[in-house]
């Protein structure tokens, strides 16, 4: 009996009713609240103004939303499975693989939007390029390979980092063009879904790098040292990645130059996140002026029967009435 | 990207300590260089009406009019020399109201050549109202709703009225005709909304047979989609609302259509919700008593009446203690927890006090309200339809079709002109009502032929306050509004009488109702409803305020002259035709101090009218609003108003079930008709830790 307890492990259940600092309670609530799926929002509207876009402009449109794709495919996969493994902490197990789940959600939302506006052969077609596309699966590779080599406190901070990287910082590139079009009321619905992820990602950067941030302090000096190099090289290596795939899929409908300072613009903010310092400096007021808005997860005034908004939750707040509520 | 949409944009990146709103003006600039470039341009009105005429945008105006009167028109609204306030005034209008090419490339109308179209139209050869409303609309005293301001004077247009109410009996016949209807309606413009609560329940019986019966869902499915096809050629989107009683045996399916995580085949994405709550419900809620829901079907064979057109009041115990109604025990409190839940996850549904709405009804001797419209302001009465088989002749009832309209309460109130505002607005609305002709719905056509109803109501509320340096929530604001809606109240019985006497012509059934009876006059008789404050006072100053012996008269005047429409006053939630008009939106506050608006063909900064440094503390956010002292304003001009008034809640995810349920409470004790939906505001992770730390 009980032979699979070999080694005297005990095993601990978590415990809701002991947290130890302010910000855990916190980031569980706002993920369930902003919990949402695919299907809340009425895409087909989205369909008559599709028909208006040039051909390049549905081109960069789908490869864009494709490239997402791959990248939530593999965050919630790899990237937060591993994480939430390595990480010792019992409730930062649980929001990050809730988080994990959430990049399921806008993985398969992606494929919403392309089943509205695309057939099936174009959907196969967008499939097989994301698959080929050298720059996007090198961006892939090299996060990845923090991800599954993580053997200590000093790689799983290196892992937060390449993270925190992908959802603050490369997957930018892609929003950079929903939030254009939407910007100028042409594919609302599917902006919609965007702000939604974006409103996820944003959260996910924040809490992953106060994660990161926490375990910093736990390193050795030399090992911090280290990790500040690497980190730096990291940064250059996909920055320069990342450079290359924009510039392959925006130059087309002359838009490469804005996208290039929103990636740095990102970058920076990615590096706040881990409570680094900005690198490249970019100002608010250099970027885009209507992607920037677009880039605001604050809840948003909207025509109630044109969209549904981003406002909505799904309420942690329940409470009963009582004899008192019914006398003012 | 347009220049002055990045221009627009940068209103809201601060510079030394405020926002930079003069780009707001460069944008305006901008913009407007950009229209006239586009604009085809003529030498004189007539011409261009000529041109429009020729061309088959206009309807042919030089059969009621000579041109020297389309002149003397075209004169006065030139005179007024007329500037947008606001980028978002002016983007909206040349966007989605000015007349354009056909390939939309070119514009043919400017602001003045809109409102004359619309005035050619809707005074419909009578010359002095022409003259008229070319002075009221170009005052901005007074904005037609969207339809008709869209519409009117075009050769090739959809209908001018803003919403319809259909009933739906409990029959296959009924159904079919009712969404067929609906589609019809979505077609020409308006938004549309059913009563579904006759509806035989999930589980009941069909010719006897048990548990057969599909339920409301499945309706609700089919009216989903039918408006989403039956649009206005992609003008916009077509959009419906299904109500049902609060005791129906659906209702919990009904609720869990709008979860987040609904399943598919019951989920309802765009489709409005509303329920309807008689009084008994919230008898029930307070004393914790055992709350049922009954199954109308049975209910139909046992008492041979529907269980929506009970007075519960009076048939709950009996509903109760029947053994052949079938029934089911819900927990009242444990309901309104499951409402405030679905009101965070979606917004909806509404709630509709209908014995409130039924109490307060001036025609309550002559028939019953049911429902409210998509968008909560509109009560009047319906009988349903008895729609038959092919070969035999179906029983027409009366169901509602409403014209809408809003004054600006800063142009009247500065004009100091309500008086004829409101009187011509009546006459110009009254007018869309006889011109309106809705082919392919006869209960409309009868009721509208019945009951000539019109909703008049204001916008900029918020917005004069602020200007007068008055915060939303204060006594003052009250007072204001309290005197303002009276005299608006007054005005528009005296214009509707004045019509009946002129015309020689009352609505159907004017005899039995409480104008005729006068027990409508006995609060204005017995209180006084001038301005109590001396901050109010002086905002009042020159305009006369209607007195007791006014009233007296007037009740007098009415008992003798009758009235021409039935339903007067509806305060809409007024959206696009605010951003028109610069101003706050109806009678509620704003949501920011500059609004951010997602709208399904752009996003645009648009700062609230007169906003600068002195003011701003003053346009607090409706989130930031204690909205039981909302509710209390919202009370008062309810007292005002013979129909209701669109109100919405405002939240953030910090509220608890408890705390929108209250308020649903509340809102109930304080006599509102209705509560339309609740926004909520998901505060941001930056936002939740400023306050925890």
């Amino acid at each position: 009996m009980f032979n699979l307890r070999k080694n005297n492990t005990h095993k601990e259940a978590v415990n809701w009713n002991n947290i130890k600092d302010n910000f855990t309670t916190l980031f569980w609530n706002q993920n369930i609240r902003q919990f949402w799926i695919d299907e809340e929002i009425p895409l087909s509207d989205d369909k008559l103004t599709w028909i208006t876009l040039s051909d390049a402009e549905k081109d960069t449109y789908i490869k864009v939303l494709a490239g997402l794709t791959l990248l939530d495919t593999e965050q919630g996969s790899t990237g937060m499975p591993q994480i939430a493994l390595h990480t010792e902490n019992l409730h930062s197990k649980a929001i990050l693989s809730f988080m994990g789940m959430m990049e399921h959600m806008h993985a398969k939302s992606y494929s919403s939007i392309f089943s509205t506006l695309c057939n099936s052969k174009e959907i196969e077609e967008i499939f097989e390029w994301v698959k080929n596309h050298d720059a996007l699966q090198e961006k892939l590779a090299v996060i990845t390979s923090y991800y599954n080599n993580i053997n200590d406190n000093k790689s799983l901070y290196m892992a937060m980092v390449a993270s925190v990287f992908l959802e603050s910082f490369l997957f930018y590139s892609g929003f950079f063009y929903p939030l254009y079009l939407a910007g100028q009321g042409k594919l609302v619905a599917s902006g919609e879904i965007i702000n939604l992820i974006i409103r996820d990602e944003s959260i996910h950067g924040v809490y992953v790098g106060i994660l990161a941030q926490e375990l910093f302090v736990k390193l050795s000096a030399e090992e911090q040292a280290q990790i500040h190099q690497e980190t730096a090289l990291l940064l250059k290596n996909l920055y320069d990645i990342e450079v290359s795939y924009a510039s392959g899929l925006y130059t087309k409908i002359g838009l490469f130059e804005d996208v290039k300072t929103f990636i740095a613009y990102n970058a920076d903010k990615a590096l706040m996140n881990l409570g680094l310092e900005p690198h490249f400096n970019i100002d608010a007021s250099e970027v885009n002026a209507s992607v920037l808005r677009g880039l605001d997860t604050k809840t948003k005034n909207h025509d109630f029967f044109s969209t549904k908004g981003n406002g909505y939750i799904k309420t942690t707040n329940v409470d009963k009435l009582s004899d008192d509520d019914f006398n003012f | 990207m347009a220049s002055y949409l990045n221009l627009n944009s940068q209103i809201i990146t601060e510079k030394d300590g405020f926002f930079q709103l003069n780009k707001d003006k460069e944008a305006l600039a901008d913009y407007l260089a950009e229209v006239n470039s586009k604009t085809l341009k003529f030498d004189n009105i007539n011409d261009k009406v000529a041109y429009l005429i020729a061309n088959n945008f206009y309807e042919d105006f030089y059969r009621t009019y000579s041109s020297q009167q389309i002149q003397k028109a075209y004169d006065i609204l030139k005179a007024a020399d007329f500037q947008f306030a606001s980028f978002m005034s002016a983007s909206k209008f040349y966007r989605d109201y000015a007349l354009k090419t056909d390939d939309k490339a070119t514009y043919l109308e400017s602001y003045e050549d809109r409102l004359l179209a619309v005035a050619l139209h809707l005074a419909n050869g009578n010359e002095e109202l022409l003259y008229n409303l070319c002075s009221i609309l170009i005052k901005q005293y007074y904005q037609p709703a969207t339809p008709t301001f869209l519409n009117s004077g075009k050769k090739r247009r959809g209908e001018l009225v803003s919403c319809f109410l259909l009933e739906m009996d409990d029959s296959l016949n009924s159904i079919t005709f009712n969404i067929s209807t609906a589609m019809y309606l979505s077609k020409i413009g308006g938004g549309v909304a059913l009563n579904l609560s006759k509806l035989r329940a999930r589980g009941e019986s069909i010719k006897e047979v048990q548990n057969v019966s599909k339920g409301v869902l499945p309706v609700l499915k089919l009216l989903e989609d039918s408006f989403n096809y039956a649009d206005q050629m992609g003008q916009r989107k077509g959009a419906g609302a299904g109500y049902l009683n609060i005791f129906h045996a659906d209702i919990e399916d009904f609720l869990d259509t709008k979860k987040i995580n609904a399943d598919e085949k019951s989920r309802i994405q765009s489709l409005a919700l509303g329920i309807t709550v008689p009084s008994k419900f919230f008898e029930l809620a307070r004393d914790n008593a055992p709350f049922y829901v009954f199954y109308p079907h049975s209910v139909y064979k046992a008492f041979g009446m529907h269980l929506d057109d009970m007075n519960m009041a009076e048939m709950y115990d009996k509903l109760v203690a029947h053994s052949d109604v079938r029934k089911k025990k819900l927990d009242a409190r444990e309901l309104l927890g499951t409402i405030a839940k679905t009101q965070f996850e979606s917004g909806y549904p509404y709630l509709i006090y209908i014995d409130t709405a039924n109490k307060n009804h001036a025609l309550k001797n002559i028939g019953k309200i049911k429902m409210s419209n998509l968008c909560t302001e509109i009560f009047q009465l319906q009988n349903t339809s008895e729609i038959n088989d092919y070969h035999e002749a179906d029983k027409i009832g009366e169901d509602v079709s409403c014209v809408l309209g809003s004054l600006n309460i800063v142009n009247v109130m500065e004009g100091k002109e309500i008086a004829k505002a409101v009187k011509i607005a009546t006459e110009s609305l009254s007018m869309v009502s006889d011109l309106s002709q809705i082919k392919n719905a006869p209960s409309i056509e009868v009721a509208n032929n019945n009951y000539h109803s019109i909703g008049l109501g204001a916008m900029n509320l918020h917005g004069y306050l602020t200007k007068n340096l008055i915060p939303y929530e204060s006594e003052e604001a009250k007072d204001f509004a309290n005197t303002f809606f009276m005299i608006m109240n007054f005005y528009s019985i005296q214009a509707s009488m004045e019509i009946a006497r002129s015309r020689g012509k009352s609505f159907k059934n004017f005899e039995s109702s409480d104008y005729a009876t006068g027990s409508y006059f006995d609060k204005y008789l017995a209180e006084d409803f001038s301005p109590k404050t001396a901050k109010v006072q002086s905002l009042f100053e020159g305009i006369h305020i209607p007195n007791a012996a006014d009233w007296a008269e007037l009740k007098d005047l009415v008992a003798e002259n009758g009235m021409y429409n039935a339903y007067r006053l509806a305060i809409a939630p007024t959206q696009s035709i605010s951003y028109l008009q610069n101003s706050t939106p109806s009678v509620l506050p704003i949501v920011d101090a500059i609004e951010t608006r997602t709208y399904a063909n752009s996003t645009t900064y648009y700062p609230m009218p007169f906003l600068d440094k002195s003011n701003f503390f003053l346009y607090k956010s409706a989130y930031n609003m204690d909205n039981f002292k909302v509710i209390d304003l919202i009370s008062v001009i309810q007292r005002h108003v013979d129909q209701g008034i669109s109100t919405i809640l405002y939240t953030t995810n910090q509220a608890s079930t408890r705390d929108l349920a209250k308020l649903y409470i509340y809102a109930h004790a304080q006599g509102l008709k209705s509560l339309y939906y609740t926004r909520t505001k998901n505060l941001t992770i930056e936002e939740c830790l400023s306050c925890s730390i």
